[in-house]
C-alpha cells in the first residue's frame, strides 16, 4: 500500500539525516540541558518529537508535533483550547501541537525579558485560520511549566455578545454585570491556579453587601469562592482578583509570595470594539459600550503596563469579532484607533500559513493517526489537490481532511 | 430499437435547449470529468473509446461534477436527493459533516481499542456509506397491478437504479421523520448509516418488511406480464 512505500522511502533518508545531525552538532548536545532525541528508533517519527517541555523547544523542532501531557490539558486548559482542537484531542486520544517559528520567537522573548520592569505586550496577528490561538496555547503551556500564574481569557468576544443575563452593577450605577460569564471564568481560574490560591493574600478589605465582606489578609481562594458561590457579585470579584494579582505580581513582598503573572487574552480586539448587547434606558434601547461592562473595564486595566513581574500575551481574532470585515487582520484594522493607542507599545508576532515542511509534517501526522481515509488522499495527486484547495492554511486543511 | 433510431438521427440539438431536461439524442455520449490516462496505459478497447470521444458529440457536464480525484457519483446522487429548494450548499455541507462524524466515531473507537481488535474496525466513511447503502437496497419490490376490478400488490424485480433510489429515499425519510426533533441531520444520518452498516436499524428493518410482503404475495407473481 502507499503507506508502506512512503515509510520505506522515508527510512533511509531519516537515518542519513540523523547521523549527519548528531555528527555536526556534537558540541551542541552537551550544551543543551536535557537531550532525549538521540535515542529515537522509530523511523516514522520525522514529524514527532519526544520533547514534551516547551522550554527546550528550539529551531530543531520546527514542524514537529509534541504531545501535551493529559494532566496539563485538564488543569491548564479547562476552557482554553479552540473547539475543533478539543474535538481532535477526543478523537485521536492525544493532544499534539506543532512547534512553529512564531511561538519559538515568542518563547525566546519570554525567556530573555526583564521581569522587574513593566510587562511587555505581545500581539499575535495573522490571517484567519493560521494558528494564532494554538500558538497562544503553546506559549501558555511554556508559562505553566515554568510555574507562572495564568490568567487566561479564552475568547474575549464571548463577553461582549450573546449574554443572556445583563444585570446593572451593584457597586457602580452606570455599569453592567455579567454574572454567568464571570462565575464560569472564576471556576476555570480556580482549576488552573489551585496551587497559588492559598499562598496569595488580599491586601484590603472588600465589602460585597451589608452582611458579606472579605477581610484583609485572607487567601485568594476565599475571594474566588465568594465569586463562584454568589453570582450577583461575581463580576466585581473578578475585578478584585485581577487587582490583587497586579499588585502582588512583582514579588515585592516576602520571597514566598514571588510569582510571575501571565495574562493571556484571545480576541483582544473585543475590548475596544462594539458590543451586541442592548441596555434599556427609560425611553429607548441603545447598544452597550464596552466600557460600561464591568468585566471589560477591569480587563482593560489589566492590559495597561503600570504593574511589573509578568507578561501580557494576546492574540487578535476576526472570526468572533463584531462589525469588522472579513479581510481585516492587521492590528491597526482590528484594534481600531482607541485599541491601538491603548496597546501601544507592543511586540507584534506574525503567524502565517504552513510552509512545505510544516505541511508535510501535518500530512504525515494525519496519515499516522489514521485520519486520511479516502484512498486518493494518500496518493501524490490527492496531496497536490489538498495543497491547492487549502493553500496550506492550517484550519482549512483540517476541515478538508475531516471528511476525506 | 434504439440502434435503428441512432442510425437515422444524426448529431442534432434542438434549436430551443431546455436546460432542465436531459432528453438528449442517444447519439450523445456521457461526459467523463476524470483526467485522461496517458496513451501507453490504455488497452486497445480503451483506445477505441478515446477515438470515439474525439468524434462524437458529448452531453454538457453537470456543474457539480469535478475533475478532482475525490469526485464520487454515489455521494453526488445522495446529496442531490437530500437537497431541498435547490440549496445544494446546505446539502453538501450536511453530507461532509455526516462523513466527518462517522469517521470521528470510528477513529475514536480505533484509537481506544487494543491492537488485536484494530484490524476489524472500519474507519473509511466512504466504504461505510457504500456498504450501508448496499445493506439497505431491496432485492425485490412490489408493484400495484389491477386485475378484475381489484388491485393486487405483485412482487416484481427492480432495476439497479430503482433499488439505489429506494435505499437512499428510505434513509433520508427515516432521518427526517422518525428521529428526535432537536438533533442535527448529520448526527441522525451518521447514526442510521452506522446501524445499516451493521445490518441493524429501521431502514434495514423496512427492507426486510418489504421482502416479507413480497414473499407473502408470491401467489400473485403471475399477474406480472413484463
Amino acid at each position: 500500500m502507499n503507506l508502506h512505500k512512503l515509510s520505506s522511502r522515508l527510512c533511509p533518508t531519516v537515518s542519513k539525516f540523523r547521523h549527519l545531525h548528531i555528527q555536526s552538532s556534537g558540541q551542541q548536545l552537551e550544551a543543551v540541558a536535557v537531550e532525549t532525541e538521540s535515542t529515537e528508533p522509530n523511523p516514522l517519527s520525522v514529524f514527532r518529537t519526544s520533547e514534551q517541555n516547551p522550554t527546550y523547544h528550539s529551531e530543531r523542532h520546527t514542524g514537529q508535533y509534541y504531545t501535551l501531557p493529559p494532566a496539563h490539558i485538564q488543569k491548564l486548559f479547562p476552557h482554553g483550547l479552540p473547539p475543533r482542537f478539543q474535538l481532535q484531542i477526543k478523537t485521536f486520544n492525544e493532544g499534539c501541537v506543532m512547534v512553529r517559528p512564531p511561538v519559538l520567537e515568542l518563547i525566546s522573548y519570554l525567556k530573555k525579558a526583564d521581569y522587574s520592569k513593566p510587562p511587555l505586550r505581545y500581539i499575535l496577528y495573522g490571517d484567519i485560520g493560521t494558528g494564532k490561538s494554538m500558538s497562544l496555547s503553546h506559549a501558555l503551556h511554556y508559562c505553566y511549566t515554568q510555574g507562572w500564574l495564568i490568567v487566561h481569557i479564552p475568547d474575549a468576544h464571548l463577553w461582549v455578545k450573546n449574554c443572556k443575563e445583563l444585570l446593572p452593577s451593584s457597586s457602580r450605577p452606570s455599569r453592567f454585570d455579567q454574572p454567568i460569564q464571570a462565575s464560569q471564568w472564576l471556576k476555570n481560574f480556580k482549576i488552573t491556579n489551585e496551587g497559588f490560591l492559598s499562598k496569595i493574600k488580599t491586601t484590603q478589605q472588600y465589602v460585597w453587601t451589608k452582611r458579606e465582606s472579605t477581610e484583609k489578609g485572607q487567601p485568594l481562594g476565599v475571594l474566588v469562592d465568594q465569586g463562584v458561590n454568589r453570582m450577583k457579585s461575581s463580576s466585581d470579584v473578578v475585578g478584585a482578583v485581577l487587582r490583587e494579582l497586579r499588585l502582588q505580581a512583582g514579588g515585592t513582598t516576602e520571597g514566598e509570595g514571588a510569582f510571575k503573572l501571565a495574562v493571556a487574552v484571545d480576541g483582544v480586539n473585543a475590548l475596544w470594539g462594539k458590543t451586541s448587547l442592548k441596555k434599556e434606558d427609560r425611553t429607548m434601547v441603545c447598544w452597550c459600550k464596552p466600557e460600561e461592562l464591568t468585566l471589560i473595564h477591569n480587563l482593560r486595566k489589566m492590559m495597561k503596563n503600570n504593574w511589573s513581574g509578568g507578561a501580557i500575551l494576546t492574540a487578535l481574532s476576526q472570526t468572533g469579532s463584531l462589525f469588522k470585515p472579513q479581510s481585516a487582520y492587521l492590528p491597526s484594522e482590528l484594534l481600531g484607533e482607541e485599541g491601538f493607542d491603548n496597546m501601544e507599545p507592543f511586540v507584534p508576532v506574525s503567524v502565517s500559513n504552513y510552509n512545505e515542511k510544516e505541511f508535510e509534517s501535518c500530512y504525515l501526522y494525519y496519515l499516522e493517526r489514521n485520519w486520511l481515509q479516502h484512498p486518493h488522499s494518500r496518493s501524490e495527486e490527492g496531496k497536490k489537490e489538498l495543497i491547492f484547495l487549502s493553500n496550506k492554511n492550517p484550519s482549512i486543511l483540517e476541515r478538508l481532511c475531516a471528511f476525506l | 430499437m434504439a440502434a435503428s433510431v441512432r442510425h437515422l438521427l444524426k448529431p442534432w440539438t434542438p434549436s430551443l435547449c431546455f436546460a432542465r431536461w436531459s432528453r438528449y439524442n442517444p447519439y450523445y455520449l456521457d461526459p467523463d470529468p476524470s483526467k485522461d490516462a496517458p496513451d501507453s496505459e490504455l488497452s486497445p478497447e480503451q483506445k477505441e473509446l478515446q477515438e470515439l470521444k474525439t468524434v462524437r458529440p458529448i452531453k454538457a457536464a453537470l456543474s457539480s461534477d469535478t475533475s478532482s480525484t475525490f469526485n464520487d457519483p454515489l455521494i453526488s446522487k445522495f446529496i442531490n436527493m437530500m437537497m431541498q429548494d435547490g440549496n445544494k450548499i446546505l446539502a453538501r455541507g450536511i453530507m461532509t459533516q455526516t462523513l466527518e462524524t462517522i469517521k470521528r466515531k470510528q477513529v475514536e473507537i480505533y484509537h481506544r481499542s487494543p491492537a488485536a481488535k484494530r484490524l476489524e474496525i472500519e474507519c473509511n466513511p466512504y466504504t461505510i456509506f457504500q456498504k450501508a447503502l448496499e445493506n439497505c437496497k431491496p432485492i425485490i419490490g412490489l408493484a400495484s397491478v389491477q386485475k378484475g376490478g381489484k388491485s393486487y400488490q405483485v412482487p416484481v424485480p427492480l432495476t439497479d437504479n430503482r433499488r439505489r433510489f429506494l435505499a437512499m429515499k428510505w434513509l433520508i425519510t427515516e432521518c427526517r421523520d422518525n428521529k428526535h426533533r432537536r438533533t442535527h441531520m448529520y448526527e441522525k444520518l451518521s447514526q442510521e448509516l452506522l446501524a445499516a452498516f451493521a445490518n441493524e436499524g429501521n431502514v434495514v428493518k423496512r427492507k426486510h418488511d418489504l421482502h416479507k410482503m413480497a414473499e407473502a404475495n408470491r401467489a400473485y407473481a403471475h399477474y406480472r406480464w413484463w
